[in-house]
């Protein structure tokens, strides 16, 4: 049914879309707070395991932490951005674009935190046994955490649709 | 002129719902519930494969390099593979959002919807294609790069012939694209209609 909200503005739209849009900002919360742990646990134990003959190796190692840590900063900042435009989204449209947002942040973060615990792991432990490994590593790291900045810059393209 | 009314578009009464077929309640499904999901499929299973291809050959690079640090800089060229994916992913991503609109005026609902459905329908396979070819060229390029830094490793003069079969395997990230920007240009999200 045509809601009017206010004489200048006419609301026109499935009233799914809310339930839609609120998926979308749960699944950027859950999803990348997935990915984030998930790195930080992978990473966390390959650390653990190389600090046992390498103790001084392990504040530099820390580095996969930090930056699968940041992964969860990103769903953060898009689920908060979401949540107050989802209820006030006054079309089909805008509702559903908050959907895809979510999604794409939430998607993409899970996979960058997939792919920083793994290499994190390999890599502190490597790191331990090869000093030039280190540089390799943090360029793989960067890699996979761009991956999740595209999400993150796609999310905030579709959370300004009108 | 009034919007479509997305919940309703063609007016009906309770009697004409109550006795609608599956296949009519279906085409009722909000045409950009199936454009945005396009989107967020085209970017989210392309990131998934450009992830899995780097973690697969970022380890094997890693490891490898402990005995063999020469080959640490040139093998990074198989990380940059499975990150075009993804690039290809964002691509899409982009050039889809700038497609889709909501029509202005409506002069006719039933050819405006119809319009808006199909281009709803095309968006939404065109991210799945775009995703699951982007996922797959991820997963394979990632394991012969991962194939390629063990190798070198061992042997350097095979680094250069197993790249060949790496630019063949991101070809299929590009292929993916490729289809995907001709399935989308028949989807037009008319102004007026």
């Amino acid at each position: 049914m045509v809601l009017m909200v206010s004489t200048l503005q006419e609301v026109t739209g499935d009233d799914s879309r809310f339930f839609f849009g609120y998926i979308g900002v749960a699944s950027a919360l859950i999803f990348a707070n997935l990915g984030s742990s998930y790195g930080t646990t992978k990473s966390g134990v390959g650390i653990c395991s190389m600090g046992v003959l390498k103790p001084d190796l392990i504040m530099k190692s820390v580095i996969p932490v930090v930056m699968a840590g940041i992964l969860g900063i990103y769903g953060m900042i898009v689920a908060v951005i979401l949540q107050g435009k989802v209820s006030g989204s006054n079309s089909s449209k805008q509702g559903y674009a908050y959907l895809a947002a979510g999604l794409c942040c939430g998607l993409s973060s899970l996979s960058a935190g997939l792919a920083i615990g793994i290499v994190g792991d390999a890599g502190v432990r490597a790191n331990a046994q090869q000093d030039r490994i280190f540089v390799g590593m943090i360029l793989i790291l960067i890699f996979a955490e761009a991956l999740a900045l595209y999400g993150l810059i796609v999310s905030l393209i579709l959370s300004q649709t009108s | 002129m009034a919007d479509v009314d997305w919940g309703n578009p063609f007016g009906w009464n309770e009697q004409q719902w109550a006795s609608a077929t599956w296949s009519q309640r279906f085409t009722f499904i909000n045409p950009f519930f199936w454009s945005y999901l396009g989107v967020g499929l085209a970017l989210g299973t392309s990131i998934i494969g450009a992830a899995w291809g780097i973690f697969i050959t970022g380890v094997s690079l890693l490891g490898a390099t402990v005995k063999a640090p020469r080959i640490r800089s040139k093998n990074l060229i198989s990380v940059i593979f499975c990150e075009a994916v993804a690039i290809y992913g964002v691509i899409m991503a982009i050039i889809m959002i700038g497609k889709i609109n909501s029509p202005d005026t409506v002069a006719d609902i039933p050819t405006c919807y119809t319009q808006i459905l199909f281009s709803g329908y095309a968006m939404f396979w065109t991210g799945f294609s775009v995703g699951l070819s982007n996922l797959i060229c991820g997963v394979a390029v990632g394991v012969t790069g991962s194939g390629c830094a063990i190798s070198d490793a061992q042997t350097p003069e095979t680094f250069v012939k197993i790249l060949v079969i790496e630019i063949f395997g991101s070809a299929l990230g590009l292929f993916g694209v490729i289809v995907g920007i001709i399935e989308s240009s028949n989807a037009t999200y008319p102004k007026t209609c």
